[in-house]
């Protein structure tokens, strides 16, 4: 029994001491980061490990992730600690539960400002004719944009077979009556036909209209503007009517597109490692819209790595990163650089 | 011993400079000549969509009616006639008749493109050893070479839809029809043509009326393969916009939608088994008729 005991006070003293060393040495412990499978998700993360590992003292380990795989393993087995662009919309319930329990927190509601989908037009295109501002000027002018198949109809460029934008853009053609204003569906096939139609048009200097989303490299690339598609149509109108499948709702009716939910996530276990100042760096971390599509830009031209780019971006956009640390902590990461 | 060990690569930046400067190069090249290379197409394109029209506007039982008629010409065989009907009249009930036209007009007119310049290509390799050994590496390059990889620049050129998915299909599609071509005229009885040199046959006549018409059974094999190929090509196809049943397909693969997918698959299944059943009847009977010449 004594030598029990004794070996327990012993372990016990040791353990104290290992734990009371490793809170002396850094304010941060061990934390994982998700490392999703695009490239802006991918950038924000490598940033995200450098700023918090220079600058915070933390140990950050990358885990490859996608939305839905990444967010079941953070809801069920509190890993990886930190998802940072996560489009909400796939899991809000879910996610306002676990937040409700104190499981998870939604640090930043906008990691990445002006980001969303919609109809977008090429700048060249608004510079002819300027007033193609809204999605109703646009929808006015088929003429300008010519069908591939059928010059006499306007093209709507949408999403590929299978993905749901595909559903609502062709609801969408339905509720703003594009057909009798003269509009025609151009089937986009794939990611690759989407891409390439716009590019192949911009590049020409051609007339381009259609469904894209940002932040992403061709829309920072080309420049496109998005057209303001007017008024909300009512939740019920969207959930019920334009998300759904043409024989479950025939009656759809116009509508902006529904906002992007993209939040910085985190299991209760970063807050407890990372603690307020952790905390505090990615509440404030927000990456304009018009510098995050730039960094995709010079990621797809140079073929750039997250890592590359992370610290590109910290070199390049100071101004834009220093504002969300303390300026100690700034000093510490930009000696690290 | 760095040397054995890691292979000598191209630095970074200078590979980074190579891939930019064939994109860019390529990028001069299409905004240079696409509008030309597109107008050259589009009598192509609006033979296409005109065919599609009218087999999707023209009722259906007389469309059917063709099939069936079609089928009897080739085949002879009242089971091949009742097989066909059976099978469109089944695509259409179960709603795939729209898009089976669609896929039908794509794969007939990517036949008759193949064809048209496969044979003639087929005859000049024959003809001279040397095209052969020119032409044959490339006829394997457009076999082998994944699909997605041509796509790229197609899209680049001319963008997405029908032309630029019939291209992607004659790609692949064409080089059956040319090799065996080739093989077919190759293979002609030494014996018949010095007869027909014998009786004072220009080059062109016993090319017209002897080589070919022997060595239609191969080259009908040809045919047969390219359109065995065509259709392999239609879900590749729908990738670039092109209308018909590789679009549920591609519904049916990224939302595990098992039914819409087994349908529409077993639609192109049924297509192949009638095209591929009728032609190769057709290239039988040729046959036999040869055999009762000789």
């Amino acid at each position: 029994m004594k030598i029990i005991k004794k070996l327990l006070i012993s372990a016990i003293v040791v353990l104290g001491f290992t734990f009371f060393n490793v809170n002396a040495n850094a304010a941060c412990g061990k934390i994982s980061i998700a490392n999703m499978n695009w490239a802006s998700a991918n950038l924000m993360a490598e940033v995200d490990k450098v700023i918090l590992e220079k600058g915070y003292g933390c140990t950050v380990e990358l885990i490859p992730g996608a939305t839905m795989p990444t967010f079941t393993s953070m809801n069920e087995k509190g890993e990886p600690d930190v998802a940072p662009e996560f489009w909400a919309n796939a899991a809000l319930e879910a996610l306002t539960k676990a937040t409700g329990e104190g499981r998870m927190h939604q640090v930043n509601l906008a990691p990445i400002k002006g980001l969303g989908e919609g109809w977008w037009i090429p700048p060249s295109t608004l510079e002819k004719y300027p007033e193609l501002t809204t999605a109703a000027a646009v929808l006015a002018r088929p003429d300008l944009f010519p069908h591939p198949e059928d010059s006499s109809k306007g093209g709507f460029h949408i999403c590929p077979p299978g993905w749901a934008c595909e559903l609502i853009n062709k609801q969408m053609f339905k509720g703003w009556g594009m057909e009798a204003k003269g509009w025609k569906i151009v089937e986009t096939g794939s990611a690759a036909g989407l891409d390439g139609s716009m590019a192949k048009a911009v590049e020409r200097g051609d007339n381009w209209f259609g469904y894209y989303w940002s932040p992403t490299s061709l829309i920072g690339k080309y420049q496109m503007v998005s057209l303001d598609m007017g008024k909300w149509g009512g939740d019920d109108n969207w959930h019920k009517c334009l998300v759904k499948p043409e024989q479950d709702c025939a009656t759809p009716k116009q509508s902006s597109w529904i906002k992007s939910e993209v939040y910085t996530i985190t299991t209760d276990n970063f807050k407890k490692t990372a603690g307020k100042d952790g905390m505090k760096y990615l509440k404030k971390r927000t990456y304009p819209g018009e510098v995050m599509n730039g960094m995709l830009v010079y990621m797809a031209d140079n073929q750039a790595e997250g890592a590359d780019a992370a610290i590109e971006f910290l070199k390049k956009h100071e101004d834009v990163w220093t504002k969300w640390v303390s300026g100690k902590v700034a000093k510490k990461i930009k000696a690290s650089l | 011993m760095s040397f054995f060990n890691q292979i000598p690569t191209m630095d970074r930046d200078s590979l980074r400079e190579l891939k930019k400067g064939i994109d860019l190069s390529f990028k001069d090249f299409s905004r240079a000549y696409g509008d030309a290379i597109e107008g050259f197409f589009d009598p192509l394109l609006s033979f296409l969509i005109w065919l599609e029209k009218l087999l999707v506007s023209t009722p259906w039982p007389i469309v059917i009616g063709i099939f069936g008629l079609l089928a009897w010409i080739g085949s002879r065989s009242i089971q091949l006639v009742v097989g066909t009907i059976t099978c469109f009249i089944v695509i259409g009930y179960f709603g795939m008749w729209e898009n089976c036209m669609a896929t039908v007009a794509i794969i007939s007119v990517a036949t008759l493109v193949c064809i048209v310049v496969g044979i003639p290509i087929g005859v000049l390799m024959a003809k001279s050893s040397r095209v052969e050994r020119s032409i044959l590496p490339i006829l394997d390059m457009m076999q082998t070479i994944p699909s997605f990889v041509y796509l790229i620049p197609i899209i680049m050129l001319l963008g997405i839809g029908k032309v630029p998915g019939l291209i992607a299909v004659c790609i692949y599609a064409l080089p059956p029809v040319v090799r065996l071509t080739n093989l077919g005229i190759r293979e002609v009885d030494k014996e018949t043509l010095e007869a027909c040199e014998a009786f004072g046959a220009t080059p062109l006549q016993k090319l017209i009326s002897v080589q070919i018409p022997l060595s239609l059974p191969t080259i009908f094999a040809g045919v047969n393969q390219t359109i065995m190929m065509a259709l392999a090509m239609v879900v590749i196809a729908s990738m670039i916009g092109v209308k018909g049943l590789g679009v549920p397909i591609l519904q049916a693969i990224s939302n595990q939608y098992l039914a819409l997918g087994l349908m529409n698959g077993l639609a192109i299944v049924a297509l192949a088994i009638i095209f591929d059943r009728v032609t190769q009847k057709y290239g039988q009977r040729m046959q036999k008729h040869r055999g009762q010449k000789k």
